[in-house]
């Protein structure tokens, strides 16, 4: 610790938040050597060894030839219109012959080329230095302008196109710029609790950053005050990453990328709890929950047993309509293969297991995964959500071959294993998660679908599924999946006689574990389906409790931007209803399941059915992927 | 009118008007129309829900009527599927249900428009019905099946409610009331009585002293507006008689009839008519969710978007159940309690006039342990 940290930053303007700690040295300053550079040589400069830390365009994280990890929580992100990163010219984009790029940022140029390529345009691109770039338009040849440049040229151009926007409005995600990455290990948690400090610093002085930098560049000071406050985002929430994961997929798909990349993160230091306030009202609580206000363990327990369930239901409503203000209910199409049910675990409360070697019990073959593959291409599937048992037959090899075997032959997306799944890899093949995950990435596995969490409380665990992994290792193995930048949802089931502590005690780890990584999605819950199972049904696991526990989730997993409602369990009425207690996402047109229907739980819909339930509700229906990426 | 501007007149106990019900109908925020029917709901009723054991009886499924709604009915004797009870098989229903101790309140008896039984056959019905267990309640006909018995059997609709109330009619369901625009009626159900008739069988029934129930069959065809009107020609008989008990909406089913092609009405429908009937019928006293018709989680939710009422355990329900509803047969008080109780409110089992019959205490001898399913 006693060597400086060289950070290597960009200097424009909406990098000054970030920056701002350090630059006054607010924040680190017997641990950080600060120095400014383009963005372009901030990432060269990591790769020369002259920095150790560069606050560098997410496509210099892409290309770099080492590994690189991110620092957690930190980034340069839009949402919509970015305003520094436009597209110009004196003919609209489809009439372009060429397009010069600004030799600054990489990303920006990947960004112009991929969103040109989506449009089905071909024009030619030419590098042209940055302080030459607004020169560069004439005729049919537009120009991509990037930085603070883009502040300035208001009226100077008939054609004008944020790309920004076009990104959001493309996939409705927010898109990253920037972030502060490096080689693993350069940095310390301790070192990530000082950037995001910095961070915070920043964030309190937006306004003032932008108005001083107004005033040096001789621009109206509101051009910086509201580039600052309207148009950059300085936090890597999870749609954040999922944008960026978005991005760096879609790049590679088009061929502008290498290899795949994903957004791997430097360890988190552990998130602070909420101050305690002296007892207020619960309608005092609600509105400070709905304005997105965190709520605290005991403020949670009290609004779940106290609240009446209409104000609690308004009050997630509320937040949801902030959180997704264009009234979009997402859906996906995928099927559900569960490729084995031969398991050991024997979880007493549930109906489709067998234990190896039982007459009933099966691992699919080549063959009949082959057809479901190919039906689920048929119906417009883009994924598979892979679950099994916890079969002792089955190695890591197997996986890898089958990962390999389904992405050679169908363009589908593998959300697959459940950390329990995971964790039963490491232990058959003795290796650790992060060597199993590494694995499986390597052999196709896109996601991480968060099953087998069920009450994460110990207690709970050691009367229903004695055998099954701990509440700790459960979040170890997502939190170990999130640093290598997978994608992951978390679940949960209730109606086991948990207690109003432990069920809130379960989504307080999932929002801590959130906190450091923001690696999930969504959340999904559900109660428990008993029909058949060996564990007798003691608990309300009623409709009513679905949306009080639903709507409570909203308010509680205030970092998580997609709360799932689960109509497979619940049936499409209450999945629907459901749509007004908080949930945006109605999850997936599955074309099949098996797990809850041994369960005596058979509900099916088509996607058309799902579309008329979203639009009853009073929402616009759109088919997602894993991601939340809108798809067309 | 904006929703505050409706909302005060509800907390003032001021009727709504015709836009104020359209406007409910198109409030975009389910919840907000859910809160405010369940202030109604609670300054009425508390925290209490009632429900009934009952027992349907539907003795015939030959009817004239022909509509395009109904999966039930068949037109002939000769088509697959029709049938028409003997008076014992009628009374057996009954009985069963008797010798298994079931202490039913209530017999609820509706049927198809049939040509050839004669009028007797309704009077016997009912008369044997009694015989069995006097203290018994006779829910029976609705108007469009009065109307028929008049025309057919050229009688007063006066003396056919007399003849019936002496051979132990209790009361009216409120069932055929369809939508009462005409533009609907002549699409869906154009055999039918009118609304008029309809409306003038439940007057004379009010007041003979009969009490009654009303409906409306929501999904078909039928605009915001139409809902609108057939809510407010139900308040205005109901200001002239006060003889309506309960409003019922009914959820239109598309299996199995000519109306096939046609969604049937979502959750967020069924719990925002049950809403707006709540606010809009504010001199009809209950507001029914019948779980047959809504599904057992969407009436158990209604609960809190202004319905009092559960109906009853129901037995042996044919018609919603030819239609596709994917409900039990019937439930058993305990889970009737149980539903109730899950909600959040405080179950009374009623009789078919809602004098408590049983609450507190009583009733949880009858219900299962710590909210269990069965």
């Amino acid at each position: 610790m006693s060597q400086r940290l060289r950070l290597a930053a960009v200097s424009f303007l909406n990098a000054r938040p970030i920056t701002y700690g350090i630059e006054q040295g607010l924040v680190g300053v017997e641990r950080f050597d600060l120095r400014f550079a383009e963005p372009s040589r901030c990432a060269a400069a990591v790769a020369a060894g002259e920095a150790d830390l560069g606050l560098m365009p997410i496509a210099g994280y892409a290309a770099s030839a080492e590994e690189l990890r991110v620092v957690p929580g930190i980034g340069i992100a839009s949402r919509g219109p970015v305003r520094t990163v436009v597209l110009v010219g004196q003919v609209p984009w489809e009439e372009m012959t060429a397009i010069a790029l600004d030799g600054a940022s990489r990303t920006s140029q990947m960004l112009a080329r991929l969103l040109t390529k989506e449009r089905g345009l071909d024009p030619d691109f030419v590098e042209i230095p940055h302080d030459q770039i607004a020169d560069a338009v004439s005729g049919t040849r537009g120009a991509l302008i990037i930085g603070d440049l883009g502040l300035h040229i208001d009226g100077r151009f008939p054609h004008v196109y944020d790309l920004g926007e076009k990104w959001h409005s493309l996939v409705g995600l927010p898109f990253v710029y920037a972030v502060w990455a490096g080689r693993p290990g350069v940095v310390t948690t301790e070192d990530v609790a000082l950037l995001q400090e910095s961070l915070r610093l920043g964030l309190q002085r937006r306004a003032e950053i932008g108005r001083a930098w107004a005033l040096d560049n001789r621009v109206d000071p509101a051009v910086g005050e509201n580039y600052l406050l309207e148009n950059i985002r300085h936090r890597l929430t999870s749609d954040e990453i999922s944008g960026a994961t978005a991005f760096l997929a879609r790049s590679h798909q088009a061929g502008l990328l290498a290899k795949p990349m994903r957004v791997r993160l430097f360890d988190a230091p552990a998130p602070l709890q909420p101050q305690p306030r002296s007892a207020p009202s619960l309608d005092h609580l609600l509105t400070d929950a709905a304005a997105g206000q965190r709520l605290s363990l005991d403020e949670a327990v009290r609004l779940y047993s106290e609240a009446p369930l209409l104000d609690l239901g308004q009050a997630a409503d509320l937040r949801r309509q902030s959180l997704h203000p264009q009234g979009v209910v997402t859906y996906i199409i995928d099927r559900n293969i569960n490729y084995t049910n031969a398991c050991t675990t024997c979880c007493s409360f549930c109906n489709f297991h067998r234990t190896p070697g039982h007459a009933q019990a099966y691992t699919l073959s080549r063959e009949e995964l082959a057809q479901k593959l190919r039906e689920t291409v048929e119906l417009g599937g883009v994924q598979v959500l892979l679950q099994g048992g916890i079969n002792p037959d089955l190695s890591l090899a197997y996986y890898e071959d089958l990962f390999r075997f389904m992405k050679a032959n169908f363009p589908l997306a593998i959300h697959g294993l459940s950390p329990e799944e995971i964790r039963y890899l490491s232990e058959r093949e003795g290796l650790s998660v992060r060597i199993v995950l590494e694995r499986l990435v390597a052999a196709g596995l896109d996601s991480v679908p968060g099953g087998a969490a069920e009450i994460l409380d110990d207690e709970i665990r050691r009367r229903i599924s004695p055998k099954k992994c701990s509440a700790d290792t459960w979040i170890d193995v997502m939190r170990e999946a999130h640093g290598l930048g997978l994608r992951t949802t978390a679940t949960m089931v209730f109606g086991f006689g948990e207690s109003p502590c432990q069920l809130l005690g379960h989504m307080e780890r999932l929002r801590r574990l959130q906190d450091q990584t923001a690696g999930f999605t969504a959340f999904i819950c559900w109660s428990f389906q008993a029909e058949g199972t060996r564990l007798p049904l003691s608990d309300d696991t009623g409709s009513l409790r679905y949306l009080r526990v639903l709507a409570l989730a909203r308010l509680y997993l205030d970092n998580f931007p997609n709360l799932q409602v689960s109509w497979v369990t619940m049936g499409p009425a209450v999945g629907q209803i459901a749509l007004r207690f908080g949930g945006n996402d109605f999850g997936s047109a599955m074309i099949e399941e098996n797990v809850v229907a041994t369960a005596g739980t058979v509900f099916k819909i088509s996607a058309n059915d799902i579309e008329r339930c979203i639009r009853g509700a009073g929402f616009l229906p759109r088919r997602r992927n894993m991601r939340y990426e809108l798809l067309s | 009118m904006t929703f505050g501007a409706i909302s005060e007149k509800v907390s003032a106990g001021l009727p709504l008007s015709f836009d104020d019900g359209v406007a409910l109908f198109r409030e975009p925020d389910l919840l907000k129309l859910g809160a405010l029917a369940n202030q109604v709901r609670g300054q009425r009723h508390g925290d209490r829900t009632t429900f009934n054991r009952n027992l349907h009886i539907n003795p015939t499924n030959l009817c004239v009527a022909g509509c395009k709604l109904c999966s039930f009915s068949r037109h002939s004797p000769e088509q697959p599927g029709a049938y028409t009870l003997s008076l014992s098989q009628a009374w057996d229903k009954l009985k069963a249900r008797l010798d298994a101790g079931d202490p039913v309140t209530e017999v609820h008896v509706v049927g198809g428009l049939n040509e050839a039984l004669p009028f007797d056959y309704y009077v016997e019905l009912l008369a044997g019905l009694k015989r069995l267990q006097p203290a018994l309640h006779i829910k029976a006909f609705s108007a469009v099946e009065i109307f028929h018995f008049h025309k057919l059997f050229q009688l007063a609709v006066r003396e056919v409610l007399q003849r019936l109330m002496a051979a132990g009619l209790g009361s009216l369901p409120g069932g055929g009331a369809e939508i009462f625009a005409s533009r609907v009626r002549q699409r869906i159900c154009p055999n039918k009585c009118n609304a008029e008739e309809w409306l003038q069988v439940h007057r004379t029934a009010h007041q003979m002293g009969l009490r009654s129930n009303c409906t409306m069959l929501y999904g078909t065809i039928e605009t915001v507006e139409e809902r609108v009107d057939h809510l407010l020609r139900l308040r205005a008989l109901q200001d002239e008689t006060h003889g309506f008990q309960s409003f019922i909406p009914l959820a239109f089913h598309p299996d199995n009839n000519a109306l096939a092609h046609l969604p049937a009405p979502s959750a967020v429908d069924d719990l925002r008519v049950c809403a707006v009937a709540r606010l809009v019928l504010h001199n009809i006293p209950h507001i029914k969710a019948y779980w047959i018709s809504l599904g057992i989680k969407t009436a158990q939710t209604a609960q809190w978007f202004g319905a009092d009422d559960l109906d009853g355990t129901v037995q042996e329900e044919k018609i919603y159940h030819l239609a596709g509803s994917e409900t039990p047969q019937a439930l058993a008080p305990a889970e009737i309690v149980r539903l109730i109780r899950a909600a959040g409110r405080t179950p009374v089992e009623r009789d078919t006039l809602y004098n408590v019959v049983a609450q507190g205490e009583e009733l949880r001898a009858g219900a299962s342990p710590a909210g269990a399913q069965p």
